[in-house]
């Protein structure tokens, strides 16, 4: 480890309603991966969003080179050395591999592009970083692995001297993330800072030097990864929230009525004969890696994509369901992985989004009671503790969790007996997550009967009665949470695989 | 998807009931057919092609009434096109190359733009096929692909305007202690029409005024006021002409340039120089209420151009008068003109007359078939 | 709940003063008032009271297409049709009672039916079969363009005049008294702009219109029949059209076929100066209304304060970048 590159020192932002940064400080050195660590929510997109300008700071200083500095868009980050490189990734399809890199800043020859020069330009890159990518190809056609080596790329290309990947692993198979281990071992070599945002606790016992972790936009402490046990980080990340044990055994009263049949589901490809029960009061985990069909599932079930074959059966009564609408008729409710773009509608009040699936209720034919509306809302404010100013707030001032809680509540409004919880605690700190899981367990406990998709082991463990597998779109195996196992789901759920 | 079909069919029906349900009366299908039961060419008579400017106001419409006439007469085939505007200049180029391709007898074209036909009437004379302009003549036209021109003496017609006027302002003007003003108002300062008529009336008047000792300025729209020889100035002139133009060719527009005139304490008199214009005086009045038959009890308005509305003022007294052309003649003239080239006649240009009519003369006989409506 | 209660108090407070009164829409009442008043500095004749009543009689066919297009824009849609839509429907009403004999009431329930029924047209093309708005309604101004002048046969119409008889719907929008024209329109747009202010913000209709401009897919997932009130907005739009097209048949002696191009683009300027997003969700009657007054203004004013045509084109262009800047910056403002 060498020097030290940068500095930020009680960097304090706020939004609307949530105090994103407080006063957290960071150091990186030449030469060293540090990580930085907590869960979502923590902060620590928001506090490398303000190193690279695309925000401002409310407060704090940022020293970089030994000497104080603002940048006010990324642009100015990037010519200065700092670069950040995106968990989505920012790229041009259509154009080619060289193309994405030196956008922005082509090489010319007279008024034309020289594109000869760029593709050479991206040759040496990758001989440099030892990895062997086409800059000709067209981007689309890269695995999301190569595309990620190619922003990698761009970064180094930028001349960097700080660079920061962004949970750069999430969408990498187990060979693509050695790749990108040695090319970080590399840049290290080199003399670079490596910022290293992850959540994966082994990879930064791998990978990383030292270790600074936030926890609800305040700074805890820094590591050094080799002193330190993955007991003492996950501490540092948790702080006293304590995770309610997994649970042991089906808390589904016995006898209880079948309220959701679902018999030779169809729909695309991703979702072929699926076939399963849903209890009154029980909890139905749905297990499975990404891309096993089980949104699809939910979305089809639902309404929200038409189904090409399959029967429903609500309260025993076969049902036919084409709409969102007639799902909402027959009491299913739907809360989707993707909150901004499915779930709420932003720019809405707390109130409105609240009443948006049943106004009928708040309606004296075609007027709306705007009074009864908030008396509603308010009232699910409070039952479910949702911290909000008012219910007048528009809802993208809220946080994850209180959103996730307002979108609870527009179901509930609308008594649906059957909910699809999809990822309920995406996006969701981890105190939240907790009162999310009591909520669950209590709607369950008052006869609720509730799907929870879940990518999270631990949620699926701690939550369901019974647990519904799935892979490449077909049911692979069903257990009661008393049978479950870490080892046993993920063999079901790698079942179809090769 | 059963269900798009369905909505689909839904507003097909719909379309299709209101064009039934209102449009199958009489006149809105005549106007159609007549274009495509020309096309058939049929008894051996000649058959051509009618380019007119705008397919769609009353004005042109009359032109089409004169050319079916001919055109019945002399047992000819027409097929008669134009574009949506008068403004719509590369649509009516394209009209028109597609009438030289259809190879026809001849082609009688009332130009939008005299510029931009050049090309087709070159393609014209290179294909053998003889052209009539109407309306508005093309002056730099290629050597012998017009053979005639029928149109309205614009700067004449003008001039009918301002002696007409005259000769009921005149006097007041003679015995006016304050400078008086008369107002103009032009659709447009760049269509070869429109600002001959608007220059024939301020040369006019300016001449009339003159010739009885009074000085006159000419103010307002540049490209009008740069035209004028002699201007006076505004400050000591005994009479002021203004010449406004709107910004887009509406008769709302066009009202609220009037009324900016009409509202002025010493505005005797005001000219509006085409069928949209002249309603806009018209509209503006609704409000003012200032026109009247005398300069001693009012504001002295003149008009252009027929239509009902126009003509119900003159009929009433409102607007002392307008000046009308001859639509109808015109287009009856220029395929006569067409008729008689095949025939291997000689034809000769015509300048139509431009008639004075006010609420004595309109029903007479010379006036009243050229008072569309 | 301790913290609800402290933190309402913030809440309120780093609201601006400005944004407290209404936003842009309070801007753009200034801006109506200060124009006024500087036209009429500017000039005597512009003072008048037959100037007033000339703004207002030019003001209501504006107005009501305002008051409708704004219902598609708030989808996140647009409807181009107007312009040439109010022509066409005028004509068609106007052509049965000139020239069939109809009595006026008839001539005018048709013209404000053939609106709806575009409007339904309209709103199938876009909310049931998915065709980009702009695309679907450019159609429809091509086809009410052509429409109208097929059924009139390129004549222009004139509805009665007010001495003729079957004249009385003149009067729907002035009223002599002592000889002095009394612009009672103006009383019945205003009406309107109440009664359509509160159906976007009390009813069904218009929640829903907000909320599909917001988050179409949302919306969709929350159970609500989103097509139906997707067309919906689209026939409300027509039948305001409808609307305007008796307004100017009303207020202009003629209606000539082949024009009405260009004034949908008064009525969604003013809406878009009244604060209406062009992305969606955002926006309010009364800001449509008074963003149509300054159109209005400019319209009448300009060329009172003798400014030549061309320089009122600029002016007009000048403002309307304007508004949409003040649109675009607050909601950077929100985004951050």
């Amino acid at each position: 480890m060498g020097e030290v590159i940068l500095t930020m020192k009680g960097i304090d932002k706020s939004f609307p309603g949530v105090h994103a940064l407080d006063h957290v400080d960071l150091e990186v050195r030449k030469g060293e991966v540090h990580a930085l660590m907590g869960e979502n929510g923590a902060g620590k997109s928001t506090l490398m969003k303000v190193l690279t300008g695309i925000y401002k700071k409310d407060s704090g200083t940022i020293t970089y080179e030994g000497k104080e500095v603002e940048f006010h868009n990324t642009r100015e980050a990037q010519d200065a050395g700092v670069v950040i490189v995106h968990q989505e990734l920012n790229m041009l399809g259509h154009l080619t591999v060289a193309q994405n890199i030196f956008i922005g800043r082509e090489f010319k020859k007279g008024i034309r592009i020289d594109d000869k020069k760029m593709n050479e330009e991206a040759k040496k890159l990758f001989d440099r970083m030892h990895i062997d990518i086409d800059p000709k190809e067209t981007m689309s056609r890269l695995t999301v692995g190569k595309q990620q080596m190619c922003e990698i790329a761009k970064a180094i290309s930028h001349k960097a001297k700080v660079i920061i990947f962004d949970e750069p692993s999430a969408a990498l198979t187990e060979a693509e993330i050695e790749e990108l281990f040695k090319i970080i071992r590399d840049l290290r070599e080199q003399g670079l800072g490596i910022v290293y945002i992850s959540h994966r606790m082994d990879e930064i016992k791998v990978i990383t030097d030292r270790v600074t972790v936030m926890r609800y936009g305040t700074y805890v402490g820094t590591l050094i990864t080799k002193d330190s046990t993955k007991d003492d980080i996950i501490n540092m990340m948790v702080g006293r929230v304590i995770y309610e044990d997994p649970k042991t055994q089906n808390m589904t009263p016995k006898g209880s009525p079948v309220v959701l049949k679902v018999e030779h589901l169809n729909a695309g490809k991703m979702v072929q004969d699926v076939s399963f029960e849903l209890h009154k009061g029980e909890i139905l985990g749905f297990s499975g890696l990404m891309g096993a069909g089980r949104t699809e599932t939910a979305r089809a079930l639902f309404g929200a994509d038409p189904m090409d074959s399959g029967d429903i059966y609500v309260n025993g009564q076969k049902v036919t369901i084409k709409s969102p609408q007639d799902a909402v008729k027959y009491g299913i409710g739907y809360l989707s992985e993707d909150r901004k773009r499915y779930g709420i509608v932003v720019q809405k009040s707390v109130a409105e989004n609240t009443t948006m699936a049943d106004l009928d209720a708040f309606a004296n034919g075609p007027f709306i009671d705007k009074k009864k509306e908030k008396e509603i809302a308010e009232k699910y404010v409070e039952s479910l503790a949702t911290k909000t100013p008012s219910v007048d707030q528009l809802v993208v001032n809220l946080s994850g969790g209180n959103q996730q809680k307002v979108v609870i509540a527009k179901w509930l409004t609308r008594n649906c007996d059957i909910l699809i919880f999809d990822e309920p605690t995406r996006g969701i700190d981890v105190g939240a997550k907790n009162e999310i899981y009591k909520l669950m367990n209590q709607l369950a406990a008052e006869g609720k009967a509730i799907i929870m998709i879940s990518s999270e082991m631990t949620e699926i463990l701690r939550m369901s009665d019974r647990i519904v597998v799935m892979c490449e779109g077909k049911k692979t195996g069903e257990l009661d949470i008393s049978e479950a196992t870490q080892e046993n789901i993920m063999n079901m759920a790698t079942r179809e695989i090769n | 998807m059963k269900k798009k079909v369905l909505a689909v069919l839904l507003g097909g029906c719909m379309v299709a009931g209101l064009l039934a349900g209102c449009g199958g009366g009489s006149s809105s299908t005549a106007s159609t057919d007549s274009s495509s039961e020309g096309s058939e060419g049929g008894g051996g008579g000649y058959h051509f092609e009618v380019v007119v400017k705008s397919f769609q106001s009353t004005y042109w419409q009359a032109a089409i009434t004169g050319v079916k006439a001919a055109a019945d007469e002399l047992g000819v085939t027409v097929n008669t096109t134009g574009p949506n505007n008068e403004s719509d200049i590369a649509d009516q180029v394209n009209m028109l190359n597609n009438a030289i391709n259809q190879n026809p007898d001849g082609i009688a074209l009332a130009a939008n733009s005299q510029d931009a036909v050049l090309e087709s009437l070159q393609s014209a004379l290179d294909a053998g096929i003889p052209v009539v302009c109407f309306d508005t003549g093309v002056p730099d036209a290629p050597e012998g692909s017009v053979y005639a021109t029928m149109a309205t003496d614009n700067e004449a017609a003008g001039a009918v305007a301002a002696e007409n006027m005259y000769e009921v302002i005149g006097d007041y003007i003679k015995n006016a202690t304050e400078p008086v003003r008369i107002g103009e108002v032009n659709q447009d300062a760049t269509s070869a029409n429109i600002s001959g008529r608007g220059m024939g009336f301020i040369n006019k008047m300016k001449e009339l005024i003159e010739a009885d000792g009074k000085t006159v300025a000419v103010i307002g729209n540049q490209y009008y006021v740069d035209q004028v020889e002699n201007n006076g100035d505004e400050g000591s002139a005994d009479v002021i002409i203004e010449v406004a133009v709107p910004a887009q060719t509406t008769v709302e527009l066009s009202a609220t340039e009037a009324s900016n005139i009409m509202n002025k304490e010493d505005t005797i008199a005001i000219f509006g120089s085409n069928q949209v214009t002249a309603e806009g005086v018209l509209t503006a009045n609704q409000n003012l209420s200032v026109l009247a038959a005398t300069p001693d009890e009012g504001i002295v308005g003149v008009g252009f151009d027929a239509g009902a509305t126009i003509k119900a003022a003159v009929a009433d007294g409102t607007l002392v008068g307008a000046v009308t052309q001859a639509p109808v003649d015109q287009g009856k003239l220029a395929i006569e003109a067409l008729y008689d080239i095949c025939e291997g006649n000689e034809v000769s240009d015509v300048a139509t007359d431009a008639y004075w009519y006010d609420a004595e003369n309109m029903e007479e006989d010379t006036i009243a078939p050229n008072l569309y409506d | 709940m301790a913290n609800k209660t402290v933190s309402k108090t913030a809440g309120t407070n780093n609201r601006s003063f400005i944004d407290r009164m209404g936003g842009q829409k309070f801007i753009v009442i200034l801006i109506v008032i200060a124009l006024f008043i500087l036209f009429c500095a500017m000039s005597p004749q512009f003072r008048k009271y037959t100037t007033v009543v000339s703004i207002l009689d030019y003001s209501y066919y504006i107005a009501l297409m305002a008051i409708g297009v704004t219902f598609p824009l708030l989808t996140a849609g647009v409807d181009l049709s107007i312009g040439t839509g109010l022509i066409c429907y005028s004509l068609i009403g106007g052509y049965l009672i000139v020239h069939h004999d109809w009595p006026t009431g008839a001539g005018i329930l048709v013209t404000i039916l053939i609106g709806v029924v575009f409007g339904v047209i309209n709103g199938c093309l876009v909310a049931l079969m998915d065709l980009p708005a702009f695309l679907a309604t450019l159609c429809t101004c091509m086809i009410t363009r052509g429409l109208g002048s097929i059924v009139v046969g390129g004549y222009g119409i004139p509805w009665p005049t007010a001495t003729q008889p079957g004249g009385w719907f003149r009067n729907i929008f002035k009223i002599q008294m002592d000889g002095m024209n009394i612009p009672i329109g103006f009383l019945w747009i205003v009406l309107l702009v109440i009664i359509m202010s509160f159906v976007l913000n009390h009813t069904k209709v218009g929640r829903y219109t907000l909320a599909i401009g917001s988050n179409k897919e949302a919306t969709r997932l929350s159970g609500v029949n989103v097509k139906f009130y997707h067309v919906f907005a689209y026939v409300i739009c027509g039948f305001f059209t409808g609307l305007a097209a008796i307004a100017y048949s009303a207020i202009f002696p003629t209606v000539q076929p082949g024009s009405g191009a260009g004034f949908e683009l008064d009525a969604i300027g003013g809406a878009i100066i009244g604060g209406v997003s062009m992305t969606g969700g955002v926006g309010s009657i009364t800001g449509t209304f008074a963003g149509v007054f300054v159109i209005c203004l400019l319209k009448t004013g300009l060329p009172f304060i003798g400014l030549t045509a061309n320089w009122q084109q600029i002016i007009t262009g000048l403002v309307l970048i304007a508004s949409v800047l003040i649109d675009i910056l607050n909601r950077k403002k929100e985004g951050k």
